[in-house]
């Protein structure tokens, strides 16, 4: 099961997951049970990379080791919980949104096409993470750590939503689109890409004629508006992802306190990030 | 006998990869996918990498050799240049592939590694090139600082050799789809920050006369940006 939803992530990567033909179904198909361990594991496997800071560290001896290994084991359970609850958290908005602009998109592929994009983000988080694992062990200061995994999430969490909105745009367009092409033989303006596209389809093609997983697709374009409601969700997802994170943390884990589970509710997560910037340059 | 049939092994995957030192504006796209594609044999530019690294890290750490002094870092820098080209390959390689595939270009995965292969080769082979100039310099002047400058030189150059290579091995790549462009310059910035850093764990390459030999700097690892951030700030405002 597991080896299956490793293929089908890969099949995601590759844009074969999400290429015309695959969707025509109107929902991306893989296991989600299986996709769900894996994208778990992929958490765990960065948490642990970004455990490894505290475990390199020196602790002043009133903290001892045990703090140490307790925060990895922090670290590898709240990377996960921190995708899997922000994903919780705005799926209802994002189904709102998208009801809103007229998409017919059901309930259900909506939950698999968030997955996939979560599952695109832990991938590339994943695969930073020996880099990110080689500067936590080679890298003293905590400033600088967690600027860095700031910034590793924030790339591997736009790449993430890039590929979220250019499938949206697919499904949007396959929904809309199939119905006029089926009544239609001839087609219109609109329906004529995917004609062509269906055209080519029955050719034998190579997999290097699969359009990216974050191409845009050549006539299915979204409207102004439509682009709008959705730029104004990924900024709504970008801010429960950041205070999401800073109400999980200590993910790195602060050399100079004992360890906690959670901190206290104080200042925020940009606040924070700023407050880190300046320290850093102003050293 | 023996180390004649492994010289025979070595020979041809120097000459690929010196053909793509020399200029290759001659030669059409297609002439040169398939020059990467049945030329490069991956095992053995990794053996070479290796060799020509393990030469070039014996050389530089052969500064205190030549003072007469400690010969241990000869052994530790041969072993140290491998790690820091191979290692920060490695540290590269998991983020560069997914992204690759994320941007369609899984189908050319097998040629991005041979191009990327090429390049590291091409790297090892103008450090060991430039050993001997380096075994010159050491011995005429006994000044460790001259002897850092040296190698910054050598190394300067050989990065300078592998972006040549990289640019003239994506550069069929780049003709049939654009996004190559985007990886190669992506890969260029990856790799040069792992690699400052990874060279700055790695220290001490060359040994400095008045310290103790240990394969690595006693003092606590720290990291390379926020030390030149550090001197540069001092510098400019005191």
């Amino acid at each position: 099961m597991i080896g299956k939803s490793f293929q089908a992530l890969d099949r995601i990567l590759r844009g074969e997951g999400t290429s015309p033909e695959a969707i025509q179904s109107g929902e991306i198909q893989f296991p989600l049970a299986g996709f769900c361990v894996v994208g778990i594991a992929l958490a765990m496997v960065y948490g642990f990379c970004m455990g490894m800071f505290s475990l390199f560290r020196d602790v002043s001896p009133s903290i001892g080791h045990r703090d140490q290994y307790l925060q990895v084991l922090a670290a590898m359970v709240k990377v996960p919980a921190l995708f899997f609850l922000t994903l919780l958290i705005t799926t209802p908005s994002l189904y709102v949104f998208n009801a809103l602009v007229g998409s017919r998109l059901r309930a259900r592929a909506m939950m698999r096409l968030l997955m996939a994009a979560m599952g695109v983000n832990l991938a590339v988080l994943a695969s930073l993470g020996p880099i990110v694992a080689f500067f936590s062990v080679s890298t003293p200061s905590y400033d600088f750590m967690l600027l860095f995994n700031v910034a590793v999430f924030g790339i591997s969490g736009m790449l993430g939503l890039l590929f979220l909105i250019q499938t949206l745009n697919r499904l949007s367009s396959t929904n809309t689109f199939t119905a006029p092409t089926e009544l239609s033989p001839v087609g219109d303006d609109e329906s004529t890409p995917q004609g062509s596209h269906s055209t080519e389809l029955t050719e034998p093609t190579e997999h290097s004629t699969t359009p990216a997983a974050i191409d845009t697709i050549p006539g299915q374009v979204m409207g102004q508006h439509v682009k709008l409601v959705f730029r104004c969700w990924v900024l709504l997802y970008g801010l429960v992802g950041a205070q999401m994170g800073w109400v999980l943390r200590p993910f790195l884990g602060n050399p100079e306190l004992p360890f906690t589970w959670f901190r206290g509710r104080q200042s925020n997560f940009f606040e924070a990030v700023l407050h880190t910037l300046g320290r850093l340059i102003g050293h | 006998m023996g180390r004649d049939s492994s010289l025979n092994r070595i020979e041809p995957s120097i000459a690929v990869v010196r053909r793509w030192m020399v200029r290759t504006r001659l030669d059409t796209d297609a002439v040169l996918l398939n020059r990467l594609s049945i030329e490069t044999h991956p095992g053995r530019l990794l053996v070479l990498i290796c060799l020509f690294a393990f030469i070039s890290g014996a050389v530089t750490g052969s500064f205190g050799a030549f003072g007469g002094g400690n010969t241990g870092q000869i052994v530790y820098s041969a072993i140290k240049v491998p790690m820091l080209l191979l290692i920060t390959f490695c540290l590269c390689l998991p983020s560069f592939l997914v992204v690759n595939s994320l941007l369609g270009l899984r189908s050319d995965l097998r040629i991005v590694l041979q191009a990327l292969l090429v390049t590291q080769s091409g790297i090892a082979i103008v450090l060991a090139a430039l050993s001997p100039c380096i075994a010159v310099w050491y011995a005429s002047d006994g000044d460790y600082q001259h002897a850092i400058l040296a190698n910054v030189g050598a190394f300067a150059i050989a990065s300078v050799v592998g972006q040549v290579v990289l640019r003239r091995c994506y550069r069929p790549m780049i003709a049939k789809n654009t996004r190559h462009q985007t990886m190669m310059r992506l890969w260029f910035f990856i790799y040069a920050a792992v690699g400052i850093q990874m060279g700055w764990v790695l220290r001490p390459f060359i040994g400095s006369p008045s310290a103790a030999l240990h394969f690595f700097r006693q003092e606590a690892w720290s990291n390379a940006y926020i030390v030149v951030w550090r001197v540069l700030v001092r510098t400019l405002f005191g």
